[in-house]
């Protein structure tokens, strides 16, 4: 903590208020540390919890360690090869899910914003509206339309659903956000002779890479845990994704909360790699924001 | 103003293609819905055999259902707190960062990973540390160590506690998802702003005070309507934590709409709520909206 | 080159818009359609025998057969049972696959209720008994196992009146996984702690007990009340010592009302129950699992469960030197028989009537059930099942524990079934909160308990 604050001091960013208010800084300081531990903690509860036997993960007690780290959790976890079929399936499901979310709703978004037409704001409020309807209440009706579509047990059935459901989301920050890119930029475009779909792709979608990245974290992490619509629509274990894993130690009258506990850690690698490398991004999209002013 | 006049048929091809999946897949099935609350139905035999009894349903949800409207008040105190404490804090936390670090992006993503955790690990951690002293839960055993036993309570089967216990998970839990996306929005603000700022004197929180805020206010609106949703849809962990209970002292609107849809096995019942959760939506919606253009014209 | 592509996206949007306005469309047409094909595939279940192994082989048809189960767990015997029978049914039959889906139980619920009304049951599927499969079989869902269990002598394996709850007028729809009793486990060393000789014989040495247990810094009795039914499933227990079996039946018939002197009787007992304190701090935020594992790890002197609690008791920590005994509900305020109990016929699978390959799926559940009890009975799980078991169990390895209660299973006089079991989902989901709610306030009025499920009774009649 200290050291990263001298540090800091050492070389004086654009932006920090230099030696001036070293009380202030030390707080806020202090204010991120708390915030980090509190914030980082679960990982490692989860960590521990993941080498517990179930007594002792259902006795509850909150800081204590398991007696002997059972690595057979890890083993149970893996048993049957299931962990990488269901991660490939996740992978699959949700990159398919997160590109077609991306290319939609960009496109829609851009439209909304910088298209001069009637209807922009209504569309707008149809996407706003979508945005707050629960899962639960769309189940059957979802169930009843892909049943006649033939395309139950599909990865598509699991696709379709994902997609209706994150795009209002990402087309609400997206315009969000293009909303806020100045109009000059189109205008000398313009002049110069673009047409729509290279201003779109060569001026407006460069710019907007922070808020793609946005749209991909949260997209990814709604659809990476979501149990409730796949195990609905799949049946085939061949098509099965990882939530189902984590499901798959909970029996009728027992719950294997160890092996469940590895499971979620095997589970969150991919997503917190991910989620660190596009939030690298997020940061990079800064320095694109600075230059197009 | 926006510049470009396009053909419709550029329109179509920019718009609809987005439109009709989200339609199709969660207009139809609100519609489906909404034909369903007007319907006797117990969601298993075929559809056609249900008995229409008009707005019965809705009638007996607004004046005959102990458990609607405590929901109702519920599920908006969950957006309360979040709007008023949540989301000004991730503003807070974004601007100091931005403003204090230069390796902000490892403190952003530290922050969003409860988020990434699933639910049924975040409820299970919090309810170690609800739990009662004598079952090990940290609350409980550090207030009874310090000597303050008469504070302790049984924070998630006490009636009155315990929805404010999940509260606090939710607020916990989320801070990150907003921080998220305000530290983008102002990441997004050109920053040849402020060193004009600088030059007319502007600086530090002076310049948050006159850039930053205005500046923020369309993204701010995402995070506001987020977090609306977030509370109406919260369902799963209250489903981990305390399954609604103890006596529907912690279900929400969301989860009342699960019952009776598919426990009480009331679907018609069941879809009127959801109904009902529906219209709110829009209707808080638009007032966010409303709002917000408000803000934004009278800061542009 | 642009209009190419604008083209190009106009059609594409079109397809879509025609693909799922058809898919609107036809959910209702198809409504129509799917109630009247059922037709040919019900009279085939009726008029063919289940269909003897020679003939889906000689077929020599590809089949594959969705069987939706409750055992996802590699730990539990039953999944290995599953996996056991379903491999060597398959190396039998290789033109059949048995594509296994498995779930947890409260998804499996929520998936075949969703599954219903667009009439995709899977092949085998599992229900709950009596008013929970009742509006399944109302919306004709399930083929009449009648023929079926004839063949092989698949009815002969079964108990004597087990298969009553799965039949309606005249048609047995299911065939149960098990068959377990309400029974009291305790911990003998926790006892003897307290200094308590005996188990309770009447509720009022059980509340003095709870008193002594509690004094002592002992859990008395634990639960998992966040899963409700595990509260009402101890109440209807006393509520059956109050008034006998039957008294939701007589409800039901009219022949009395929920304000009934014995129910009152009753919430009051059970208030009396967690007025002096037996039930773990916080019971109502503990799952299923998490109440059980009090009980398991020693930490609390009674457990009240279905007898299927057994199998995972008597591998506990707990259970060393057979520390664990068994006893039955006592009397409440000297009324009841302790040989009545709590009965609990299991989840049951149940087979789709608009099955594709319905005698292949009648066959594979024929020699899935045959197979059935000698399978657990090899791993251990084999005490509460609906069909007799041939073996000594006792030589088999099971526990003192595990014999103490089936000897008690010999001892059933009668008893009455669950709440949720007997009455409509409505009125149960009431009674579960109703219930859940006297650990809180369990100062509530009797009869105030009472008048909210008259009235939950009444609205859902």
């Amino acid at each position: 903590m200290n050291r990263s604050a001298t540090l800091q001091g050492a070389k004086p960013a654009v932006r920090s208020p230099k030696k001036r208010l070293p009380v202030a800084k030390t707080i806020v300081y202090i204010i991120f540390g708390i915030l980090l531990v509190t914030q980082l903690y679960p990982l490692l509860w989860l960590l521990i919890y993941s080498l517990k036997t179930n007594e002792e993960i259902l006795s509850g007690s909150f800081f204590a360690l398991p007696k002997v780290a059972q690595w057979v959790n890890y083993k149970n976890a893996l048993g049957g090869g299931k962990y990488w079929d269901y991660l490939t399936n996740s992978l699959l499901v949700t990159t398919v899910t997160m590109a077609c979310v991306i290319v939609l709703a960009s496109l829609a978004a851009f439209a909304i914003t910088r298209f001069r037409w009637k209807y922009g704001q209504y569309v707008m409020l149809l996407f706003l509206l979508g945005m707050m309807i629960p899962l639960q209440a769309t189940l059957l009706p979802i169930m009843v339309i892909f049943s006649n579509m033939d395309i139950l047990n599909t990865r598509l059935s699991l696709i379709l659903p994902y997609i209706a459901f994150q795009t209002p989301i990402a087309v609400f920050i997206m315009s969000g956000f293009m909303k806020t890119i100045p109009t000059e930029i189109e205008e000398s475009a313009i002049i110069d002779g673009a047409g729509v779909l290279r201003i779109f792709r060569s001026i407006v979608l460069p710019v907007s890479i922070p808020p793609i990245m946005t749209v991909c974290i949260l997209t990814f992490i709604n659809i990476w845990n979501e149990y409730v619509l796949a195990a609905t629509f799949i049946s085939k274990e061949s098509l099965k994704t990882l939530p189902f894993g984590v499901n798959s130690f909970v029996s009728q009258y027992s719950v294997n909360y160890g092996a469940i506990g590895a499971f979620l850690v095997l589970g969150a690698l991919p997503v917190i790699i991910i989620y660190f490398l596009l939030a690298e991004k997020i940061t990079k999209g800064m320095v694109a924001g600075a230059v197009k002013g | 103003m926006k510049v470009l006049k396009v053909s419709n048929w550029t329109i179509a091809a920019f718009v609809l293609p987005c439109l009709i999946i989200y339609i199709g897949l969660v207009f139809v099935p609100i519609g489906v819905s909404v034909y369903t609350s007007f319907l006797d139905w117990n969601g298993i035999v075929p559809i056609g055999m249900a008995k229409h009894v008009g707005f019965d349903n809705y009638h007996r949800m607004f004046t005959g259902d102990s458990v609607f409207w405590p929901s109702v008040r519920r599920t908006f105190l969950l957006a309360g707190f979040s709007m008023l404490i949540q989301l000004p804090l991730a503003l807070l936390v974004a601007i100091l960062i931005g403003r204090y670090t230069r390796k902000a992006n490892f403190l952003v993503s530290s922050y969003f990973l409860p988020v990434i955790l699933s639910v049924v690990v975040i409820g299970q951690l919090w309810k170690t540390i609800y739990n009662p002293a004598s079952q090990g839960g940290m609350i409980n055993q550090i207030l009874d160590k310090i000597g303050l036993h008469s504070w302790t309570h049984n924070w998630l089967t006490d009636p009155k506690v315990a929805i404010y216990a999940i509260i606090l998970v939710g607020l916990w839990q989320y801070l990150g998802y907003h921080l998220l996306i305000q530290f983008t929005g102002i990441q997004n603000i050109p920053a040849d702003i402020y060193e004009a700022a600088k030059i007319d004197g502007a600086d530090g929180f002076k310049a948050d005070r006159y850039i930053t805020l205005p500046m923020i206010v369309p993204i701010f609106k995402i995070s506001f309507v987020l977090s609306f949703i977030g509370s109406l849809q919260s369902f799963d962990l209250i489903m981990v934590m305390t399954g609604g209970g103890p006596a529907h002292a912690t279900d929400v609107v969301a989860m009342h709409m699960y019952n009776m849809s598919f426990l009480s096995q009331k679907y018609g019942y069941g879809s009127a709520v959801g109904t009902f959760l529906v219209a709110m939506c829009l209707l808080v919606t638009v007032l966010i909206n409303f709002v917000f253009n408000r803000l934004e014209k009278r800061y542009s | 080159m642009k209009n190419g592509k604008k083209v190009l996206g106009v059609v594409t949007v079109a397809g879509l818009l025609a693909a799922s306005l058809s898919a609107c469309g036809s959910s209702n047409e198809n409504d129509g359609n799917s109630a009247a094909s059922p037709e040919p595939s019900a009279s085939a279940s009726a008029s063919a025998p289940a269909s003897s192994p020679a003939a889906s082989e000689s077929s020599g048809e590809k089949v594959t057969i969705t069987f939706q189960n409750i055992y996802p767990d590699s730990s539990d015997p039953k999944y290995q049972m599953l996996h056991k029978i379903v491999s060597d049914y398959e190396a039998a039959h290789p033109n059949v696959k048995i594509e296994l889906d498995s779930l947890n139980t409260d998804q499996q619920k929520l998936k075949l209720k969703t599954q219903a009304a667009s009439k995709e049951v899977p092949d085998i599927t599992i229900v709950n008994p009596k008013a929970q499969m009742q509006p399944f079989v109302d919306a004709d869902l399930f083929a009449p196992l009648n023929d079926m269990v004839k063949q092989n002598g698949l009815a002969d394996t079964f108990q004597t009146g087990i298969l009553d709850p799965y039949t309606f007028n005249g048609n047995l729809y299911a065939l149960p996984d098990g068959n377990n009793i309400g029974v009291l486990y305790y911990n003998k060393s926790l006892f003897q702690q307290a200094g308590i000789a005996n188990p309770p014989t009447t509720f009022e040495e059980l509340v003095a007990d709870v008193k002594i247990l509690k004094e002592k810094g002992i859990t008395p009795l634990a639960i998992g009340e966040k899963d409700s039914w595990t509260g009402s499933f101890l109440f209807m227990n006393i509520l059956l010592r109050t008034y006998g079996p039957g008294f939701l039946q007589d409800v039901t018939d009219g022949k009395t009302t929920f304000e009934d002197p014995a129910f009152l009787e009753a919430v009051k007992a059970f208030e009396d129950l967690v007025k002096a304190g037996a039930f773990q701090d916080g019971a109502t935020s503990f799952d299923y699992n998490a109440g059980e594992n009090l009980f398991k790890t020693g930490k609390s002197a009674m457990y009240y469960m279905g007898s299927w609690a057994t199998g995972g008791i008597e591998t506990a920590e707990v259970s060393k030197d057979g520390n664990v005994g068994v006893f039955k509900f006592p009397t409440v305020g000297g009324k009841g028989d302790p040989d009545e109990y709590m009965l609990a016929p299991g989840s049951a699978f149940a087979v789709s009537k608009n099955s594709k390959h319905l005698n292949e799926t009648l066959d594979f559940l024929n020699y899935f059930m045959l197979n059935y009890p000698k399978e657990l009975f090899g791993l251990k799980g084999a005490v509460g099942l609906a069909q007799k078991v041939e073996g000594d169990f006792k030589a088999a390895g099971y526990s003192d524990m595990a014999v103490t209660v089936l000897d008690l299973f010999k001892t059933v006089k009668g008893g009455d079934l669950s709440f949720d079991n007997t009455m409509n989902p409505a009125t149960s989901q009431v009674h579960l909160s109703s219930i859940q709610n006297l650990f809180v306030t369990p100062d509530t009025d009797p009869a105030a308990v009472a008048k909210e499920h008259q009235q939950a009774y009444e609205d859902n009649k």
